[in-house]
């Protein structure tokens, strides 16, 4: 268990930057999560940090050592991609016991720490299956007990739910963040879901074009983002204009619908989220977007209504 | 889809040009079954006679051997070096990787009695001419371009980011190109050396300008047309195809079961 710096860290493709100057550093059993479009460099600077690429230019330390130029198999890491990339041929067995292999593991040892393992992501029966006879969650837990089995410094996940459907995605989400806080790894997940970066991580770095726009605890990230870029990946933003030419994002669950008082606006469209409903709004031209909890009796497409919030629930981004 | 005419005819001509190649191939084989002296069509009967002379001639043997040897050690070297740069070459993000590749493939696609050519003046200068060595050296050559083209097939479709994970997980790039990806393209590597190993053993243009004294099966059958046209020729050449025959059936045989036939031969 270790924290991991990255110092200045650069990738570029001729003239294209595909990671500009990021500076990270982890903490030592942190979750942290890189969250950005696709294109935006997050698997890039994976790769850069377990040693399967390497920068154009900077250092990366992991545990204090300068790990900067060496190759995959010294970093200690363990990897999860969103393919799982199991080893097609090997039962799921012999894909977890592989990294105990190349590290001499006696053979008693090895049957314990693999069976373990698989017990922790509720595999134990499966042990002698074939990737190709497991499910997509299945497969997915089966590289995740391989990425951790061996008791890696870090953990390096690449969008790692994202080919699962949303059902079994939320279930290994909650999974995931259990064992990540029993087994205390310092863990980085890329992900361009923003929901799951804000239930999982403690903390999100947001990346645009290779360039890091905001690291902060979840919460933080989304009241008070950093700018326009990371108002808007980051849930849904309402721009308003506050003094001086200045603009402002508030979120949806901060404007009230009242009867009058505030600024005049006519219902849209209303969605029904379960325990919230979502209204949009149209404020004489300017879109807004409320959201309400689904108590008594809610508002109807073309209901007039009127818009308060308070001023300290506006974050000015530029 | 109804069969137009004009794809009929198209069928139709394309059965015509295959039976015009074959066809001649095909009456090799009842010959090299006759009991006649001398090449004749019709055969009048049924013999082994040639089959018998062949496997009791002792320079005959001597030439199966040359060429069993020399396609066995020279397919393995071919399996090897092009298997290794098959890997570089789709693996790899170095600059000139195009130029590289042509080099590689350059074997297959200039014409072979330039090739020969080539070697020959080449092998003189380096004193490899009626060697031994010489002729592996020339025969693995020869054989690397078929070997790149299955193995690249191969390679290709096997997704890296599982060989990246074998090594982030502590293999080395040889435990991790052992124990995941061969085992992963073994039916390819398989139908690389039989491709190989035919290649060599078929060879005769490059064999006879470098072989010097050796002789191999292409090259004695060559020899023996031109100076008298004795009928264990048709014998050799039957075996020769019923070998081929069977090698290449295994080896697409192969290539289907892995699913790379298609993409290979396109
Ligand atoms: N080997 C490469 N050569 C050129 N461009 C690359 C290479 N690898 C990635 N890129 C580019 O870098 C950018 C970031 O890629 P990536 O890190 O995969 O993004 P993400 O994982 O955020 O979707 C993309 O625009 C991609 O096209
Ligand atoms: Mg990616």
């Amino acid at each position: 268990m270790t924290d991991i710096r990255l110092e200045a860290i650069s990738k570029h493709y001729g003239a294209f930057k595909a990671a500009d100057n990021v500076d990270l550093a982890v903490a030592q059993g942190e979750f942290v999560t890189i969250l950005g479009p696709s294109g935006s460099g997050k698997t890039t600077l994976l790769s850069l940090i377990a040693g399967l690429n390497q920068p154009t230019t900077g250092r990366i330390l992991i545990g204090g050592r300068d790990v900067t130029g060496s190759p995959p198999q010294q970093r200690n890491v363990g990897l999860v991609f969103q393919s799982y990339a199991l080893f097609p041929h090997m039962s799921v067995f012999d894909n977890v016991a592989f990294p105990l292999r190349v590290r001499k593991t006696p053979p008693d040892a090895l049957r314990a720490k693999v069976m373990a393992a698989l017990e922790l992501v509720q595999l134990q029966g499966l042990a002698n299956r074939r990737p190709a006879q497991l499910s997509g969650g299945q497969q997915q837990r089966v590289a995740l007990a391989r990425a951790f089995v061996f008791e890696p410094d870090i953990l390096l996940l690449d969008e790692p739910l994202g080919a699962l459907d949303r059902k079994l995605r939320e279930e290994l989400q909650v999974e995931l963040k259990q064992l990540q806080r029993r087994i205390g790894v310092t863990t980085i997940l890329v992900t361009h879901d923003q929901e799951e970066a804000l239930s999982l991580s403690d903390r999100v770095m947001v990346l645009d074009r290779g360039q890091v726009q905001q690291i902060a605890a979840p919460q933080e990230a989304y009241l008070r983002p950093a700018n326009k870029f990371v108002a808007d990946f980051l849930g849904i933003a309402n721009f308003v204009q506050l003094p001086g030419g200045r603009e402002g994002v508030i979120r949806p669950e901060r404007i009230r619908l009242a009867a009058s008082g505030g600024l005049a606006a006519k219902v849209v469209e209303a969605v029904y989220l379960g325990q919230t409903i979502r209204y949009h709004l149209d404020a004489g031209g300017t879109g807004f977007v409320a959201a309400a909890p689904f108590v008594g009796q809610p508002h109807a497409i073309g209901d007039s209504v009127s818009l308060t919030w308070d001023e300290a629930d506006v974050w000015p981004v530029a | 889809m109804k069969p137009t005419l004009a794809s009929r005819l198209v069928a139709a001509t394309g059965i015509a040009a295959l039976a015009f190649l074959v066809l001649p191939l095909l009456i090799v084989v009842p010959m090299s079954f006759s009991s006649a002296r001398s090449l004749s069509f019709p055969p009048p009967g049924f013999s082994l006679r040639w089959y018998v002379g062949f496997f009791g001639d002792e320079r005959w043997m001597e030439a199966l051997w040359t060429s069993l040897a020399l396609a066995f050690i020279s397919s393995i070297f071919a399996v090897v070096l092009g298997g290794l740069a098959a890997y570089g070459l789709r693996r790899g993000t170095f600059r000139g990787r195009d130029v590289q590749e042509g080099n590689f493939m350059a074997p297959l696609i200039v014409p072979t009695i330039i090739a020969a050519v080539a070697m020959y003046l080449g092998f003189a200068k380096a004193n490899l001419l009626g060697t031994f060595a010489g002729l592996v050296l020339a025969h693995t050559v020869l054989s690397v371009p078929l070997v790149m083209m299955v193995l690249g097939v191969a390679i290709r479709s096997f997704d890296v980011r599982i060989e990246q994970v074998g090594w982030s997980l502590g293999g080395s790039w040889f435990y991790t190109a052992r124990t995941v990806l061969l085992p992963n393209i073994a039916p390819s590597l398989f139908a690389a050396w039989i491709f190989a190993f035919i290649g060599s053993f078929d060879e005769v243009i490059v064999t006879s300008f470098i072989a010097g004294t050796y002789e191999t099966i292409p090259k004695k059958m060559f020899n023996e047309l031109i100076l008298e046209v004795n009928p264990t020729i048709t014998a050799v050449a039957t075996l020769l195809m019923a070998f081929t025959i069977l090698a290449l059936g295994l080896s697409a045989w192969m290539l289907h079961r892995a699913g790379k036939l298609r993409e290979t031969m396109l």
